[in-house]
């Protein structure tokens, strides 16, 4: 009978306490993430129409999170309020490596922040059930989209939702070593977007020359050593199979599938002539690293400053950090035309999401529309490293730039705009992100990893692969 | 946990309110999901090499410094140190030293006329095995263990044997072992929950994506994929049950081995 008491007693104390460790949980948040006070952030205090609806802005998806940075969105967040009696926006800003955990447990919460980003379309698609439909927004406003780049509005338009308006752009080009080219003895390649003899085919031929083995000899030499790779002509760091091969203009751009998203087009000729293309690259020609040279290059932080590739593809987001105080000379190229003899030049882009179930979305509505807006966007995009999406202000941010890096065509910027992938290669389709490790892990890390005899093979496996998730979400969603 | 049981049962994305779809979670687990398989098999691979390995060379250790040389809590201080270091930065530091063409590893390798060392953390084939490696940085917890019991055994029982005639390797097989048995009982279990368990050292050393090619792809950074990166915390929590279940039958198979070859000193066998 004793023992009987005594268990009950415990029983109950193990639930009175599960119950409370429950309840706190949001205490212990708090003490371990000051940064992020959860409590402050949501609607629900906003609701009270006496006060000042509260606006957090969630920084750390993507850029935001340098210490300059920080100020100038806290000095942004101050212009905000002062010209506003109703809302106060602040940021709050989380560290990049946990703000995907974080994100969530405050959505899971029931108190999520007012504005996501600056985050790509990536972030679009990666949370996309959680981003509230702004359309009805942009028509009740009768919001003016035309000095908006076009296909940048495209970038957040959905046949369900649109998700995002435009706050920056980030197109890509090759940024060349002149003093590579100048020591090798070969004409820079091209910053004129007519010029059709800068193609794929082109690209190979040049970065093959420019590829060097610790002797000294390059990839065309018969006493090149490909196991003591020294430099490569080539890279193109930091994307993924769906970036890469837009350069091959495959059907469906940036996304491999038709256009209501139901078959997948991985096994596309397109896509069957970029992965034997990019085979070769690596393991044939050598112009391009493998995995073990990719570990080189990402390991020096800079593939570009620090010399390891004579050219280098990547967007404007990597001018802010990587084109300071470089010991060499260098330009920007375009975009070579694909072996079609078409061209499309992929691009980035960041804007603000809003999260559908905060509770005061009109206000976040206005605080997007604040900083998208003509007289905020270049201070917005000059913290983020973006080009305007604003037509309006090129001219006042190319000076800018102009001011900052000096004399070069800014045309090739600009005119990569005009090739951009839509759709985009980082929009959603049907279960994206498993469709994203099935190309990042079984082609195109494979490619990296190993010579594959037949790529052809590994496109179609991929292929069926994607379609069976294609049709295990339509078959539980349509 | 409650929650966790309620949500393996639900179709459950974080943003709307979780639906109620019965065990095809666990279904879907056992019969149509090849990366819960695989993801399996990845664990149990990294525990077959890492269990034993782990537990061999913890006692080895222990018995080396259960010897009598010069500076020997200098030495067990050594030994024990890296075992608290955190595991974000041992995985950083072991990824740089085993990077096939910039880690120190591989031409220290070649040095030694070893022409063509493994690729590591680049090699699908090595990438478990590498991992194994790094995880016996942390070996000196394990050793701590050992050194307590080694200390704990009566110098008379070595005696008695060396006076029955008992050469050295007799008095370690006969004496040392039997009377160290509920240790390695116990580094055992813990070796076994934390090998069903492992995860941020590969999550730090390959990003989260469990490459390359999916070699590195345990089982709890499947979980965490599922949970964080495909918004499937029906799914997620449904593993994180079998899991639980795993360890549990696992550890109750090494309790029930127990009596067969750990001895309790003062114990009377029936």
């Amino acid at each position: 009978m004793k023992n009987k008491t005594l268990f009950l007693l415990l029983g109950i104390l193990l639930v009175v306490s599960m119950m409370l460790a429950a309840c706190g949980g949001s205490t212990a948040e708090e003490t371990t993430a000051p940064e992020a006070p959860v409590e402050e952030t949501g609607g629900e205090k906003a609701a009270a129409p006496a006060e000042k609806v509260k606006v957090s802005v969630f920084v750390g998806l993507g850029t935001g999170t340098d210490p300059d940075q920080i100020a100038a969105q806290e000095a942004l967040a101050e212009k905000f309020n002062a010209e506003h009696t109703d809302i106060e926006m602040e940021f709050m800003i989380v560290p990049n490596d946990e703000s995907g955990e974080r994100l969530v447990a405050m959505v899971s919460g029931g108190n999520p922040p007012g504005l996501v980003g600056p985050g790509g379309v990536d972030v679009a698609a990666t949370y996309f059930d959680l981003w509230l439909d702004i359309g009805p927004m942009i028509e009740k406003d009768n919001l003016d989209l035309s000095d908006f780049y076009g296909a940048a509005v495209e970038m957040y338009n959905y046949p369900e939702k649109t998700v995002g308006l435009p706050l920056g752009v980030f197109p890509s080009f090759i940024f060349y070593n002149k003093d590579k080219f100048d020591a090798a003895g070969l004409a820079y390649p091209t910053a004129d977007y007519g010029d059709t003899s800068w193609d794929v085919a082109a690209l190979r031929e040049l970065a093959m020359k420019l590829t060097f083995d610790e002797n000294g000899n390059d990839a065309t030499s018969p006493d090149f050593d490909a196991t003591k790779i020294a430099e490569w002509g080539f890279n193109d760091s930091w994307t993924d199979l769906r970036g890469f091969m837009t350069r091959f203009d495959p059907p469906g751009a940036g996304r491999p599938t038709t256009p209501d998203m139901k078959t997948a087009l991985i096994n596309s000729d397109e896509y069957k002539y970029g992965l034997d293309w990019l085979n070769k690259a690596i393991w044939v020609d050598h112009f391009i690293a493998d995995s073990a040279g990719q570990q080189i290059i990402d390991a020096a932080n800079d593939p570009f400053g620090s010399e390891l590739v004579a050219m280098f593809y990547s967007h404007t987001w990597f001018m802010p950090e990587g084109l300071v105080d470089l010991p060499f000379e260098y330009d920007f190229a375009v975009a070579p035309f694909s072996q079609k003899g078409t061209r499309m030049a992929r691009v980035h882009a960041d804007t603000f999401y809003i999260p559908k179930n905060f509770a005061n979305p009109e206000a976040s509505w206005e605080v997007l529309k604040w900083l998208t807006s003509p007289e905020n966007i270049v201070e917005v995009c000059l913290i983020y490293g973006c080009l305007p999406a604003r037509q309006s202000v090129a001219d006042e941010y190319t000076a800018q730039m102009e001011a900052r890096y000096g004399e070069h065509d800014y045309s090739v910027i600009y005119g990569a705009i005009d090739y951009l992938d839509n759709p985009h290669h980082e929009s959603w389709m049907p279960n994206v992100e498993r469709v994203g490790d099935i190309l990042q892990s079984d082609v195109y890390d494979l490619v990296f990893t190993e010579p594959v005899d037949d790529t052809d093979a590994l496109l179609e496996d991929a292929n069926t692969a994607v379609q069976a998730l294609f049709d295990e979400y339509w078959a539980e969603n349509e | 946990m409650i929650a966790s049981l309620y949500f393996s049962f639900t179709k459950y994305n974080i943003i709307d309110p979780p639906t109620w779809i019965g065990l095809r979670n666990y279904q879907r687990m056992l019969f149509e999901d090849p990366l819960f398989w695989h993801s399996l098999q990845r664990t149990l691979y990294y525990a077959a090499l890492a269990l034993p390995l782990g537990l061999l060379f913890g006692l080895f250790l222990a018995i080396l410094l259960n010897q009598k040389i010069p500076g020997v809590n200098l030495w067990r201080t050594a030994y024990f140190l890296p075992s608290v270091v955190a595991g974000v930065a041992v995985s950083l530091l072991f990824v740089r030293l085993f990077n096939p063409r910039v880690g120190l590893i591989n031409p220290f390798l070649m040095s030694i006329g070893i022409e063509n060392p493994p690729g590591w953390m680049n090699d699908p084939n090595w990438s478990i095995p590498t991992l194994v490696i790094m995880s016996l940085w942390g070996v000196g917890g394990g050793m701590i263990i050992y050194l307590a019991g080694l200390q704990g055994i009566p110098t008379a029982l070595y005696e008695a044997a060396k006076i029955d005639g008992a050469g050295t390797w007799h008095r370690f097989r006969h004496v040392t072992i039997p009377m160290i048995t509920p240790v390695i009982f116990y580094n055992l279990v813990m070796g076994l929950i934390g090998s069903f368990q492992y995860f941020t050292e590969v999550y730090v050393a390959t990003s989260g994506n469990g490459g390359p090619l999916r070699s590195t792809l345990v089982y709890n950074l499947y979980l965490y994929q599922n949970a964080f990166k495909y918004f499937e915390m029906g799914y997620a929590s449904s593993l994180a049950w079998f899991l639980l279940l795993l360890t549990l039958v696992a550890t109750l198979l090494v309790f029930r081995s127990s009596p067969f070859w750990v001895f309790y000193e003062g114990e009377v066998r029936k």
